[in-house]
Order: C-alpha cells, then structure tokens, then sequence
C-alpha cells in the first residue's frame, strides 16, 4: 500500500467534506496550517483496492495451479474446479474495476508492483478452503468498515461484502462435488 | 450529513414491504418443493417473517406507521415447478437485498450495519437457490460505474 495521493478523492463523493481539502490544496500547504490527514475513506478505499488485488492475485495462482494438477478424482471434476474458479476471478476483477472507479486518481496512475503470487497449499481441496476462508474475512472486514464511508460507497463495499460472503458456500460445493 | 428522519423510515419501510413480499413468496415457494428443499425454504421463510418482524419493531419505535403487507402479490412469473419456485425464491432475496442497500446508505452507523449483514444473509440464500453467485448483489446496474 502506497500512501494516498494528496491529489486523490473520492470521485462518487464530491463531499461538502472533501472539496475544501481540494480547494486549498491550491493555496499549498503552509496555507492550511498542518496538512490534513488523508480522509479516511480514501484509506479504506486503497485498502479495498489492494486487497481485490491480491484477492485477483490468489484466483489467478489457484487456477493455474488447478490446470498443472496432478490426476483430479475424474477429469470432469478437475475442469468443474476450474470454471468455478475463473467465474469466481471474473467476479473479483468486477469489484476491482468497481472500487478503483471511485477513485478520482485512478490507483493505476502509478502502477503498483503486482502482489507477489501468494503460497498456496497444494492440493485443491486445501487451497479452495483457503480461498474460502479469505472471501470470509475480506466480507466481513468490508462490513466493518462501513461507518463513515459516503453513502454510495458504503453501498459498494456492503455490496462486495455479500458477493465474497457466497463465494463460500460456492466454492465449498465445488469442493465436495469433486 | 445525517440522513433526516424521513428518510431513514423510507428505507426503513421499503425493506419491511420487501420482507412482506417476501414472506408471502416463500408460502408458494415451500408449496412446490419437498423434501430437503422443502425444509430449507421453510427455514428462509422463518428468516423472512422475524426480519419483517424486527423492522416493523424499529418503525413503530421511531414514532411511525408500519405500512401493512399487501393481501396478495403478483408473482414475477408463474409457479408450478419446483426449479420455478428455486427461480422465486432467488428473484425474492434479489428484492430483498436491493430494500437493504437503502439501510446501508443511512448514516446511522447501526442501521448501515444491520442493512449489510442483512444485504449479505439475501445474498447467501439466493446462491444458494440458484447455485451460482454474483459480483454485485442488491446493487442496481444504474449504480455500477464504467
């Protein structure tokens, strides 16, 4: 996570809050006195941003690491894995282009480094357990971090929260049914 | 900015009427299922009746008029399958989750948190009558940007 760009607000909100922050940005900061701190709900809005990153990240390791698999129980139930497992990183981009949306300085200005493939267990039923357990604490992070956000971008993140949230019980069927 | 009073029973209103939609829609949906579907519908259905329950609860303590259910209400599409009646139930918690978004746009920070986790609970049980899930539950494609 880079620091938020002083630049940066929230491009659904052009709240009464943010634009005198924007406004004496102009005047430079000896102006304003001390420089504000980043407004917390573009904090929140980068932290979101950057976790869906990783989130894509973890898909996309997981689907290649089902395509190099060793025999799967039957052939159809490896390919089940692996469709499952692209309409789930499908879903994971959506919220991705989403919250970077509301950016008015889009977090791909200045390009990120790419998270680092994260480890996995190996082994398909351990890593959709793992995949499951992240969607589970991504949901539940969002739904708490809802007070204070602007309304519209509460509405995302409750939003998002609920998509993660049935990826679980998704992946879980997935699972047993191979 | 705080949301006005009104504006919280709005919303507090339109996801009670989405409940008594609801819970009317899920006597047809149990109807045309049986067994183990059966019993998951009437577990959804519980679910139904003690939110509507809850929300009439918070209107009248805020000093207004709970809105009574309708008699009757007009399927989306008629019923006579049990894959019609998993399609209701999937198109019902749809309308659900979109009445709770409201609440999460209220700055109430205990009624944005109900209106997620009840945005969240829809969501659940929608995936799992359809058996597939989607990226923006409750949210109208109006709202998505791009």
């Amino acid at each position: 996570m880079t620091e938020p760009s002083r630049r940066a607000l929230l491009a659904a909100s052009a709240s009464a809050a943010a634009l005198p922050m924007v406004l004496s940005a102009c005047k430079g900061v000896q102006a304003l006195g001390t420089p504000p701190a980043p407004a917390s709900d573009i904090r929140l809005l980068r932290a979101a941003i950057a976790a869906e990153e990783l989130m894509v990240a973890r898909y996309a390791a997981a689907m290649l690491q089902v395509a190099r698999a060793g025999p799967a129980p039957t052939a159809s139930a490896n390919s089940a894995v692996s469709v499952s497992l692209q309409a789930v990183h499908a879903q994971h981009l959506q919220h991705l282009a989403q919250l970077r949306s509301r950016l008015a300085a889009p977090s791909t200005a200045r390009p990120l480094p790419s998270p680092a493939p994260p480890v996995l267990p190996t082994g398909a039923p351990a890593e959709l357990a793992a995949l499951e357990q992240a969607e589970q604490s991504s949901s539940d992070r969002l739904i708490g971090e809802l007070a204070g956000l602007p309304p519209s971008l509460a509405q995302l993140f409750a939003s998002i929260a609920a998509s993660e949230a049935t990826h679980v019980p998704y992946l879980r069927a997935v699972g047993q049914a191979g | 900015m705080t949301s006005s009073a009104a504006s919280v029973i709005a919303a507090l209103q339109n996801a009670l009427a989405a409940e008594q939609a609801a819970s009317y829609g899920y006597g047809i949906v149990g109807a045309h299922l049986s067994g183990a579907r059966q019993a998951e519908a009437t577990t959804d259905w519980i679910a139904h009746m003690r939110a509507r329950d809850a929300l009439t609860a918070m209107i009248s303590a805020r000093g207004a008029q709970p809105v009574p259910a309708s008699v009757a209400y007009q399927l989306p599409a008629p019923v006579s399958s049990a894959a019609q009646a998993e399609a209701l139930a999937a198109t019902l918690e749809d309308g659900v989750a979109r009445a709770y978004l409201g609440l999460v746009a209220l700055t109430e920070v205990a009624l944005r948190a109900f209106g997620a986790l009840q945005v969240r609970a829809a969501a659940l049980r929608a995936e799992n009558w359809q058996g597939f899930t989607v990226a923006f539950p409750g949210l109208p494609p109006q709202n998505l940007r791009g």
